[in-house]
């Protein structure tokens, strides 16, 4: 059935062309839509997910059942190397800041729009279905992502997500859908967009924390908060320019690269970084005495621009060590410490 | 009552005490010998408090004020450190040639040797202290932390909704 969908199909990149001028933001409403539908339709369906990263790709299937008022059902069938898989995620319009990628919140979408022209350029079809295909374009007018947006539902069917070289680095669509026939009586509100309150900045940089409000590929802190894992406080950073998310995890302490395990370190300029080739590019190193862990749906260069744009401290110098040294000394013989 | 001895002099001086001075004056009512001797003594005291005050000579005044004064002859001592220069009190004594002693005979390149000997001392010890404040430094107390990304990655997943990888086995 689900092979059947996929061949029998209509290309999804089957674009009927229209006029480019006229679709200069004129794409927002319908992402808009999309994003409403996300949350307030009935729906289940299979999607492929790929996403290439530094190791290559990494495709999966994941099946979708969203109930309106009451969240998604994630599951990624079990395959011949692993076992059955299954997220039980929130419905985004309620909790989630950026609302998830598949039903963005407003927030996201005002970030969309600050950092690219999103324009409707043509119909297309996925799955069978009729859509419409939104364009997020750059500052020089190439392609940052594609969207196909289900004419009859105007739920979000496939995403794609081109790099600064014009390849795919992300790809989700689904390749069956079943929509509930009955639509939500009370339609969800997505929840209205509050912007990141800089009393809650202030309020994490008081404790110590400090961390940029943006980073490279236009990139913009969206959702921070901090936590307690078992190995001491952290801080969560949430960036994104309204199509990727890269998650930015901060603690306190030195890095023990001894336990890490199926990492491999790379260097980077003066100092090693330990990446793991997983789909989200999971990236970890040391740095001023904190330690930085990167989590990213986002394309490559991205994800690496804003890795370097993060703090990297190089190890002490000698006289850091000198300094560092007299400065224990003088707390062993300081008697008021 | 033996005779006062010694205690005439105490006597003239009025240094003895009440008891004292009356057995003392009834012996010298009886005893001639002590009485003559008393008389002596009184009046050579009587004698050497009527000199007139002899004055101290000019030069010897002289010279002893300049014994106080800057570079004046003071014996040399030995220095500890004496490549330290500035480490004590400013060094006024005037050349040797001007010292009251003679100059101590000294080994020829010995306190070369023994400046080289001092400052090798202090570079040693330089060396060992700075090797100890760097190793002091050196050595990282802050426990190792190794991020928990499973964690982390599940709260990335819930934030991007798109499950790649092992959250939890399904039922």
């Amino acid at each position: 059935m689900v092979l059947l969908c996929l061949f029998v199909s209509n290309p999804a990149h089957a674009v009927v062309p229209v006029d480019p001028g006229e679709g200069e933001d004129t794409g927002l409403p319908l992402l808009r839509s999309a994003a409403g539908a996300g949350r307030d339709r009935g729906y289940t369906g299979v999607q492929f997910v790929t996403s290439w990263g530094r190791g290559g790709s990494r495709a999966s299937l994941v099946e979708i059942t969203h109930v309106p008022g009451r969240g998604s059902t994630l599951r990624t069938p079990a395959t011949g190397t692993s076992g059955s898989t299954e997220v039980l995620a929130a419905d985004p319009g309620d909790q989630l800041p950026s609302g998830g990628l598949t039903a963005p919140s407003e927030g996201m979408l005002d970030i969309l729009s600050r950092n690219y022209r999103v324009a409707d350029v043509g119909r297309g079809s996925v799955c069978g279905r009729a859509s419409r295909i939104v364009e997020a374009r750059r500052g020089d007018g190439t392609a940052a992502a594609r969207f196909w947006i289900d004419e009859k539902t105007s739920l979000l069917l496939r995403r794609e997500i081109i790099d600064s070289s014009g390849r795919i680095a992300h790809a989700g669509a689904f390749i069956d859908l079943r929509i509930d026939g009955t639509a939500a009586k009370n339609i969800v509100v997505a929840t209205p967009f509050t912007p990141l309150e800089t009393t809650r900045l202030a309020d994490l940089r008081n404790k110590g924390w400090s961390f940029p409000g943006t980073l490279p590929g236009r990139l913009e802190l969206f959702a921070a908060a901090d936590g307690l894992a078992p190995s001491g406080p952290y801080l969560h950073l949430s960036y994104s320019d309204g199509l990727s998310v890269l998650s930015v995890f901060v603690q306190r302490g030195r890095l023990d690269e001894s336990r890490l395990v199926g990492w491999h370190s790379q260097r980077l300029r003066d100092h090693t970084i330990w990446v793991r080739n997983a789909a989200t590019q999971e990236t970890v190193w040391a740095g001023g005495g904190h330690i930085y862990t990167v989590l990213a749906n986002a394309p490559g260069d991205t994800v690496d621009a804003a890795i370097q744009a993060l703090p990297h401290e190089p190890p002490p110098g000698v006289w850091d060590q000198l300094v560092r040294g007299f400065g224990r000394v003088v707390a062993w013989v300081n008697p008021f410490e | 009552m033996s005779h006062l001895g010694e205690r005439v002099s105490a006597l003239i001086d009025g240094e003895l005490g009440h008891t004292e001075r009356e057995k003392a004056f009834a012996h010298l009512a009886g005893c001639d010998d002590c009485r003559a001797e008393v008389d002596a003594l009184r009046s050579l005291k009587n004698r050497l408090r009527s000199l007139a005050p002899t004055g101290i000579p000019a030069d010897l005044t002289m010279s002893l004020l300049r014994m106080g004064e800057p570079g004046g002859p003071i014996p040399p001592r030995a220095r500890p450190l004496p490549s330290l220069r500035g480490y004590g009190p400013a060094d006024n004594r005037p050349p040797r040639a001007a010292a009251f002693t003679a100059p101590a005979k000294r080994k020829p390149g010995g306190g070369r040797a023994r400046r080289v000997r001092y400052v090798a001392v202090g570079v040693a010890s330089a060396a060992v202290a700075l090797g100890t404040l760097f190793a002091i430094g050196g050595v990282d107390n802050t426990p190792g932390v190794v991020p928990p990304v499973e964690m982390f990655a599940n709260q990335h997943k819930i934030s991007v909704q798109e499950p790649a990888t092992t959250v939890r086995p399904a039922p």
